[in-house]
């Protein structure tokens, strides 16, 4: 109850509904994803179970066209597959997928770019080289490489049961450095400043200074980074969907789906993109909007200042 | 102001009009690895041997030979074929071309790696005089001319010694910029003055081409690769090339529908097929879980919605047209047979099967396999489908890391047999017969049929074996028959496609009029 | 600073040498270059000849001792699709890609300077916000979309730009460079791909620069400056902008990652035959020395690039020193 109250006083909310461009977002936001966690119970097909699915309904025009059909509101993809059904079960990947990577990749790169930043010296060099590793092996290297480790595991039938926690894997490996140098870039300003410096003084241990002092300090470009992060994984996820290494086909995401109907374009089925086209830069742009919200709202120089 | 804009367009197009030389910007998916023809039998590699080369013979539009630098020819026993070869015959070097430089060709491509298993039936070739040469096989081959198709006389004398690093200029290397690989003189309507691997090929008019009636005028031919299908098509469309293939049958229907450019298409002879491997799968061992699947897949459907009508759906290995080709062998879909089928096998409640296909080889590839997948959930098999580049899909082939395997085959031999010889024979190492074939289908008269194939020169009696070999494949489910590829084409209006292009898609440039 | 620099140079080694170890472990799991290199209907022992001759069926680790015994004389393995020393094909595909974010980077800089200062000074005015509207929207649209939407209207339906490739180059500097910079016909064949990779580099420098520049403007001595009566404009732009600078690079210098991951990706769209292109061919075609070369000069490239950014990181903030001894 107490916290409850806590949080009511908060500048965090007051700021929130402050802000229609927040609480616009937000909802939006919550809305997506509400939506694409109960697809199974409110989506009207189901585009997973094959079985329901035939190849004489592909490319079916949304309802408003003349051959359009009521069953299939926003039309068919070019395997029959319900355009809203299949986007809302795909957009619950895609956000899985991207907030599961980013969640990864922020909690690799803050460690790291901390203890990077704040103890220096040997530990430093030894983490931003491995970043510039890191960063010279693309995406597609790191998922080619752990899709055939664990393909030559598993064998390739359980590769599309296990397809979303490894791309989460792949991802989130692959795109650590971005958060870890701007985490040192920051650590390396903050550390030197009188608060630290009185942190010291005062008796605290490091780990109490970097996780207490510094990590709020160096949280605003993190935010920054993290907003596009989001869109960056679901992007990436579509990138390496396109090269047979993302998702299953039997199981698009946002990405996937938007890749399949590139092909279709020129040919007329517009719908094939556009539609998860429009649903993800909405998705990514909510997102971004509400980083942007929490960036002015946490940082804690811009209101303490 | 739109009166000003269509002034200002029409002088834009004046002006870059070329004056003189006819040049046509060619957007194709791939350019030869090499200028040396022997270093790949590939598609490509066979389209660039037309263009800066000339086979013996070739094949007409009607699958039928027609004579190229052999004017004529005669057998003189059951192994022997006697050329007699076009005089006043001229290679871009300057050389003049005579029976020593077929004898020397042929010496070649049995050397070649990827030829030598299409030339081992040759024994020998010996030039009779200048201008005659006798070639001799193994044994009685009944596809001695179609193999005469792939006989590209190079130029003996320009492949002749050592290049300035001492290497010999003969020498067919897959991997190194050897002399015969960055160099060409054939006897072919074009040569080549330019070359940027993978970014562009120019080709110019060979002035001395022997060929005086051929109708073709084009003066220059640019061959640029263009990987991606929609790509492509942009490129065509906003007129940065002049003429691609392939075309995506996604697109189909708006080139028609575009004023400036036009659709060339044709039945093609590459067949796609699933392979269902006996050896992973005991129920694949049982003919009725295989001719269930077979009922299963609606192939008609895939045709007319994939591949957007243009392919030709398949109940057989080889189409109409072809010595095996069978009118009762028809594509047969019947869900309510597929289920009986699968009761009667006492698989009712199905079972799981894994299934890999490739993403960038066969036209719309992935989207056939993942179709299939929902129709085989619909006789209760579900199916774990991967798909994949061909880079990485033939090691898994090859491998049979899948129950269930997508496989396309285009015999080099424009014939029958060639499709049992890689596809359905019992695999053997030692013979390399029956290479792709990954699911383990073995019957002992199929391969005996084949086998005699090989040595029958009468065209009926091959085609009645071959005829056979089709039937005993149907009725056992050997295998699960999709389509036919169409070959497309598409370029602007004043090109001339239609009568220079074929089954074999090679098409014939320097016969390409331009209006 | 020489201490520094030596130090990084021994880095750089050893981290050429756990790039090019990891690159040749990845090598085998992108398929078989031999299967590229032969027609579908070559009998399995050929292939088999073929990679004895070219030493694929040597044990892993003999491999790469040979590799590192060539590649300590520069000679990185043939490109088996090229037929070339590999690392000649990415010397001759390197200006494609380099032209192309430079002046991308040319763009970003020119505009995102301006317009971020603007935002962060105004940043209540209405421009601000319709350039804040708009960088969030378009850090929002994936850049393949961006760049197909640009072939649909500009190439196929209005016939104003080039669909694809570089155009007509011109060789520069002995043939050592082909530039597209110099005819009508390449820098119109420039205009598209550079619009689809700036597209989502451009918000977020927006972003960043207006972030960056918001924080300063809040600090002390930025108060007292004008408190002090210094004019607008020297504030802004003398006192400010420099101290907005530090983290930019920082940033920027982070970011060339994932431009080079863009450029992978523009470079797919349009075809441009750059290093990114270059590089997906390499991995469908299983063009392995060319695979692992390409890893190693992007590796030495970011080594390169991070090291410079160090320093100007050190000559801009004198508290970070860059000393040989911590």
């Amino acid at each position: 109850m107490d916290k409850w109250k806590k949080f009511k006083e908060s500048y965090f909310l007051y700021s929130f509904l402050r802000d229609p461009v927040a609480i616009v977002s937000f909802i939006i936001f919550l809305f997506l994803v509400i939506v694409s966690f109960s697809a199974p119970l409110i989506a009207p097909h189901d585009p997973y179970d094959t079985s329901t699915i035939s190849i004489m309904d592909s490319e079916i025009p949304p309802v408003w066209y003349g051959e359009g059909d009521d069953n299939f509101i926003l039309g068919t993809d070019s395997q029959g597959r319900d355009m809203l059904s299949t986007m809302m079960y795909g957009m619950r990947v895609s956000i899985i997928i991207g907030i599961g990577a980013v969640a990864l990749q922020a909690f690799l790169g803050v460690v790291i770019g901390l203890l990077s930043g704040y103890i220096g010296g040997r530990v430093d060099a030894f983490f931003m080289r491995l970043a510039d590793i890191q960063l010279s092996f693309s995406t597609l290297m790191v998922a080619i490489f752990i899709s055939a480790i664990f393909q030559t595991a598993f064998g390739v039938g359980k590769y599309s049961e296990y397809a979303v926690p490894i791309l989460v894997l792949i991802i989130g490996i692959a795109e650590w450095p971005q958060y870890a140098r701007t985490v040192r870039a920051s650590v390396l300003g903050e550390k030197e400043k009188e608060y630290v410096e009185a942190a010291k003084v005062i008796g605290f241990g490091s780990r109490w200074i970097m996780f207490r002092h510094i990590l709020p300090n160096t949280l605003s470009p993190v935010f920054v980074i993290s907003t596009i992060q989001v869109a960056n994984a679901v992007m990436s996820e579509a990138a390496l969907s396109f090269l047979g290494l993302g998702m299953p086909v039997t199981k698009p995401s946002l990405g996937s789906l938007i890749n399949l109907g590139f092909e279709y374009i020129f040919s007329g089925s517009w719908w094939i993109t556009i539609f998860p086209g429009i649903l993800l830069i909405i998705l990514v742009l909510v997102v971004n909007l509400l980083g942007d919200w929490l960036r002015d709202v946490l940082n804690p120089k811009l209101y303490k200042g | 102001m739109k009166k000003i804009f269509c002034l200002i367009c029409t002088a834009v197009i004046l002006i870059s009009a070329p004056v003189h030389a006819k040049t046509v910007n060619l957007g194709v998916a791939a350019d030869p690895i090499a200028l040396d023809i022997h270093v790949q039998l590939s598609g490509e590699m066979l389209a660039y041997s037309h263009l800066s080369f000339d086979p013996l013979v070739r094949w007409t539009k009607d699958m039928k030979f027609e004579p190229r630098l052999a004017e004529k020819w005669e057998r003189l026993d059951e192994l022997t074929m006697r050329f007699y070869l076009r005089k006043n015959v001229k290679f871009h070097s300057g050389n003049i071309f005579t029976a020593k430089d077929v004898v020397w060709t042929v010496e070649r491509l049995k050397k070649s790696q990827d030829f030598k298993g299409l030339f081992e039936i040759f024994e020998t070739a010996v030039a009779v005089d200048e201008y005659t040469v006798d070639i001799k096989t193994k044994k009685p081959y009944g596809l001695f001319l179609n193999m005469m198709t792939y006989l590209f006389p190079m130029d003996s004398d320009f492949y002749t010694g050592t290049d300035e690093n001492g290497k010999p200029k003969d020498a067919i290397d897959k991997v190194a910029a050897t002399f015969a690989n960055t160099h060409e003189s054939g006897t072919g309507p074009f040569y080549v003055t330019y070359r940027e691997q993978g970014v562009k090929t120019v080709f110019k008019r060979f002035a001395d081409y022997w060929d005086k009636d051929c109708p073709g005028n084009i003066d220059e031919l640019i061959m640029n690769p263009i990987k991606k299908d929609a790509t492509r098509v942009a490129s065509l469309l906003s007129g940065d090339v002049d003429f691609i293939y392939p075309v995506a049958p996604q697109d189909y229907a708006m080139v028609q529908n575009r004023k400036g450019v036009k659709l060339v298409t044709m039945g093609g002879s590459r067949i796609i097929t699933f392979q269902l491997n006996q050896n992973r799968r005991p129920e694949f061992k049982n003919t009725d879980v295989r001719r269930a699947i077979v009922y299963a897949v609606n192939n008609e459907g895939i045709v007319e919605k994939i591949m957007k009508g243009e392919a030709v759906a398949a109940g057989q290995q080889g189409p109409k047209g072809f010595g095996g080709y069978v009118d009762e062998l028809k594509p047969r879909y019947d869900l309510k047979k597929a289920k009986e089928l699968m009761k009667k096998a006492g698989y009712e409640n199905g079972f799981e099967c894994t299934m890999i296909a490739p993403n960038n080889r066969y036209v719309n590839d992935e989207k056939i396999a993942e179709a299939v997948a929902a129709m085989l959930s619909k006789i209760n098999i579900k199916v774990n489908l991967k798909t994949m580049p061909k880079a990485q899909y033939w090691n898994s082939f090859d491998a049979q890391e899948a129950d269930i395997q997508m496989i396309g085959w285009h015999p080099d031999t424009e014939d029958s047999a060639n499709y049992s010889e890689y596809l359905v024979m019992t695999p053997s190492k030692e013979t390399g017969y029956g290479q792709y074939n990954s699911g383990n289908y073995s019957n002992k008269k199929v391969d005996e049929l084949v086998l005699a194939c090989q040595t029958e020169t009468d065209p009926d009696v091959r085609n009645a074996m071959l005829k056979e070999i089709e039937t005993i494949l149907y009725n056992e489910a050997a295998f699960v028959p999709l389509h036919w590829q169409n070959l497309s084409w598409a370029g602007k209006d004043n090109l001339d496609i239609e009568p220079i292009v074929n089954i074999m898609n090679f098409p014939y440039f320097g016969e390409l009029v331009v209006k | 600073m020489f201490a520094f620099i030596t130090r990084r140079i021994i880095q750089a080694v050893v981290v050429m040498l756990i790039i090019s170890f990891i690159g040749f472990t990845i090598k085998h799991h992108v398929g078989d270059p031999v299967r590229e290199l032969v027609g579908v209907s070559v009998k399995a022992s050929e292939r088999e000849a073929l990679r004895e001759k070219l030493g694929l069926n040597d044990p892993f680790f003999v491999q790469y001792k040979n590799f590192l015994k060539n590649a300590v004389r520069g000679d990185f393995g043939i490109s088996y699709f090229f037929k070339k020393p590999a690392a000649q094909v990415i010397l001759e595909k390197a200006p494609a890609t380099l032209e192309l974010v430079f002046a991308s980077s040319i763009l970003i800089i020119i505009l995102s300077i301006p317009l971020g200062t603007y935002c962060a000074i105004k940043p209540k005015s209405i421009l601000s916000r319709l350039i804040m509207g708009m960088s969030i929207v378009g850090v929002s649209i994936p850049v393949f979309l961006t760049a197909i939407m640009l072939i649909f209207l500009f190439s196929v339906n209005l016939h104003i730009l080039p669909s694809y490739g570089r155009g007509e180059t011109v060789a520069v500097f002995g043939g050592l460079w082909d530039t597209g910079f110099l005819t009508i016909d390449g820098l119109k064949h420039l205009i598209l791909p550079v619009i689809a990779l700036s597209s989502i580099m451009l918000p977020l420098f927006i972003r960043l620069i207006r972030a960056e520049m918001m924080e300063v403007m809040q600090t002390e001595y930025i108060k007292f400056a004008f408190a002090k009566g210094l004019s607008k404009k020297r504030i802004w732009f003398v006192h400010a902008f420099k101290n907005t600078l530090l983290p930019v690079i920082t940033v920027g210098g982070v970011q060339l990652g994932i431009m080079i991951a863009y450029t992978i990706l523009t470079e797919t769209v349009f075809q441009w035959q750059g290093m990114g292109f270059m590089f997906l061919e390499a991995v469908e075609r299983s063009d392995t020395s060319l695979l692992v070369a390409y890893l190693m000069f992007v590796g030495v490239l970011f080594v390169g690039v991070n090291t410079v950014v160090d320093i100007i990181y050190g000559l801009i903030n004198p508290k970070v020193r860059i000393s040989g001894t911590k």
